[in-house]
């Protein structure tokens, strides 16, 4: 065996041009397929990390409130149980998070833009003010009361600056139309998605706008520590909170459903009275996030395939030529002894010699663009910041895909050469010797 | 001395008793007057049908139009509103069957939930201006003052929510002293700011009815926002059972 690789090596250093272009472009569909594959990797793992810090939790959640059939209201306003279950949980929170959201209509100068108007606690938050960058603006006006925080998208729409005074329209906790008369306090920079339809304010104004109490509030987050937590944590918290008060059963027996809509579609169908408490996960919001991982993993399968399938034509076209150019060869060893399934083995392993360097080429070629990627600052103030990582991008190569590639890479490199390797090892020795080729 | 002291207490208790009988000759009973104003704007037994035309005005843009056939049959608390125009919007339409008001889209054959407090495409409309009004149950007076609108003499009423089932926490009315018929409405905010003003210039009489046929809303929020909601063709005539029906939505959306 070790000769029969030494000779292949010997063969391929022959031919080095040849040798360099069919590995090369071997290399070449290696180091894209990985980097997609790292890319993709990261991909999940960066967007919930990015969301988790807008939305200021992993976990969340929800007190709902039936004042009469079809008349419910979502309000946390008690939450030592809460904070006790979570305690007893054994979950170690990064920070909670106490927010409350409303629906409104900015008006300005005769315009009107639609928001979502997250009420944060400033002196809690501090990963928020790290989050959201200011192009004007500090986050002083915010923390001082009616002060607004709103993206450059929003504040372009409806000419605003910093200082401006605005009314937004909105309705209190039970329905009632309300106004509040905010002050832009900053504009932040536009980072896409959803983020863009959201304005901050202070959550005490806020609750003062929806008519609840100043303790009271809609949302209580929960942000961990490492991602991967996250659904057993959610397990734990809602097995604690779940033995006390009364809870939305997680989960859906749909798998087609969206677990998110199916928890709040409970509330409206099932027949409760008093309050109960929702709890889902980023996981669960994020969950379509997942299906572009899928997406990626199935383009960068593609991606090979054509890439391979163009290398592999000229793989069977390179081992018919190096077939021709050593017919004679082929005939002396055939003379001497050699068997049919000795050639066709020397073929073959030239052509397994020829998808490892290919491989190799490949993987350390894809090592130093990832490298070199993660090291530019991208920032966060880019419509991709939700793909990043604190401004940058990471990549996760998981090893079960690329073995899967290179496995692929070895099947399709083998498959080439095999039918040029066998017509070699068929050829009778006379006739090869009688070849004037 | 003590005859003294007794009298003074008999006679201020007569001098109170005179004041209170005329201060209540004076003040007009406002839970009658609400439930009146209640009473001129429902049909009761009888059906009633109009097509509503509504202008809305926003500075800046095109007037825009929308036009709607409204069937109200308020024993039953139904009725359904049918959007005429604009062409785009032809065939939507909103049905309410008891507490539950639904949105038809033809487009996507879908019904919705919303409520009487939406805006009727986009418009200052609400579904509940056109249909009948539930102030008596809904809100309390707790001030009054008489005053002068137009030709007319009237009671300006600050009414206030009783309960949270209502749009607007406090509504100011301005009714003729004469006939329970209001002239003009002011919508407030839960934190007290004026967001809609209605006025009432024109009302018909609809089978003994008092039915406005022109209302003005003028946006308080959104300045030179105003809408203009004209009713013609009203009739009591009597409605067939199966126009209260998402079938029928459904059927005249074709």
């Amino acid at each position: 065996m070790g000769t029969l690789l030494r000779t292949a090596l010997r063969n391929l250093s022959r031919q080095k041009r040849r040798t360099i272009l069919l590995s090369g472009a071997i290399a070449f569909g290696i180091m894209v397929v990985t980097i997609i594959n790292g890319f993709a990797g990261s991909f999940l793992e960066n967007v919930t990390e990015n969301f988790g810090q807008l939305l200021a939790g992993h976990i969340f959640i929800e007190g709902v409130e039936r004042i009469e059939p079809g008349n419910e209201i979502q309000i946390i306003r008690d939450d030592e149980a809460l904070l006790a279950a979570i305690d007893r949980s054994g979950v170690q929170a990064r920070y909670i998070t106490r927010r409350s959201d409303v629906r409104g209509t900015l008006v300005f100068g005769g315009r009107t833009a639609s928001q979502q108007i997250v009420g944060a606690d400033w002196s809690v938050e501090s990963a928020l003010t790290e989050r959201i960058i200011l192009e004007q603006g500090s986050f002083d006006g915010v923390r001082a009361g009616n002060g607004l925080i709103v993206g450059r998208p929003t504040a372009d729409l409806l000419r605003l600056e910093v200082g401006d005074p605005v009314l937004v329209r909105l309705r209190t906790i039970t329905g009632q139309q309300n106004v509040g008369e905010f002050r832009i306090a900053g504009i932040s920079f536009d980072p896409g998605f959803v983020a863009g339809l959201t304005a901050y304010a202070d959550r005490a104004y806020i609750n003062e706008l929806l008519q609840i109490g100043v303790d009271e509030y809609r949302q209580l987050g929960i942000l961990l520590s490492t991602l991967t937590e996250i659904d057993e944590a959610a397990d734990r918290v809602f097995e604690e909170i779940s033995r006390e008060l009364a809870v939305f059963e997680r989960g859906t027996e749909d798998p087609d459903s969206n677990p998110i809509s199916a928890l709040f579609e409970q509330a409206r169908t099932e027949e409760w009275e008093g309050v109960r408490y929702r709890l889902y996960t980023l996981n669960e919001i994020v969950s379509d996030a997942q299906q572009i991982v899928v997406v990626l993993n199935q383009v960068s399968i593609v991606v090979l395939v054509v890439l391979l399938g163009i290398t592999m034509i000229g793989i069977t076209n390179t081992f018919r030529m190096v077939m021709f150019e050593r017919i004679r060869e082929i005939g002396t060893m055939r003379a001497v002894g050699m068997q049919k399934q000795q050639v066709l083995k020397l073929f073959l392993s030239e052509a397994l010699m020829l998808a490892f360097i290919g491989v190799i080429a490949g993987l350390v070629l894809s090592a130093i663009v990832m490298a070199g990627l993660s090291q530019i600052y991208i920032g966060l103030d880019t419509p991709i910041f939700v793909l990043l990582n604190e401004g940058y991008f990471t990549f996760a190569v998981r090893p079960g895909q690329a073995v899967l590639h290179v496995t692929l890479v070895v099947m399709f490199t083998l498959t080439a050469a095999w039918f040029p390797a066998r017509r070699a090892s068929e050829l009778p020795p006379v006739e090869a010797l009688r070849s004037t080729n | 001395m003590r005859i003294f002291r007794t009298s003074t207490v008999y006679g201020l208790c007569v001098l109170l008793l005179v004041a209170g009988a005329a201060l209540s000759a004076q003040t007009p009973d406002f839970d009658a007057m609400l439930a009146e104003i209640d009473q001129l704007g429902q049909f009761g037994d009888r059906d009633f049908s109009g097509v509503y035309t509504i202008v809305s005005q926003v500075p800046g843009q095109e007037d825009s139009v929308t036009q709607a056939r409204l069937f109200r049959r308020d024993r039953t608390d139904e009725f359904v509103l049918i959007i005429l125009q604009p062409q785009i919007q032809r065939g939507q339409g909103y049905l309410q069957s008891g507490d539950t008001v639904y949105f038809y889209d033809p487009e996507s054959r879908r019904f919705e939930r919303t409520t009487l407090r939406d805006s009727i495409q986009g418009t200052d409309a609400q579904n509940r201006d056109l249909v009948r009004g539930n102030l008596s149950e809904n809100y309390r007076v707790v001030s009054w003052e008489q005053g002068r609108l137009g030709n007319f003499d009237t009671y300006i009423l600050d009414l206030e929510a009783t309960g949270t089932g209502v749009d607007y926490d406090r509504i100011r009315l301005w009714v003729r002293t004469d006939r329970p018929i209001v002239l003009r409405e002011e919508n407030y905010s839960a934190t007290g700011r004026l967001l809609r003003t209605l006025l009432f210039p024109r009302y018909a009489q609809v089978g003994g009815q008092a039915v406005p046929t022109q209302i003005l809303i003028v946006d308080g929020i959104n300045e030179g926002e105003r809408t203009q909601i004209t009713l013609r063709d009203p009739s009591v005539a009597s409605i067939p059972d199966g126009v209260f029906t998402r079938d029928y939505l459904e059927r005249v959306s074709r």
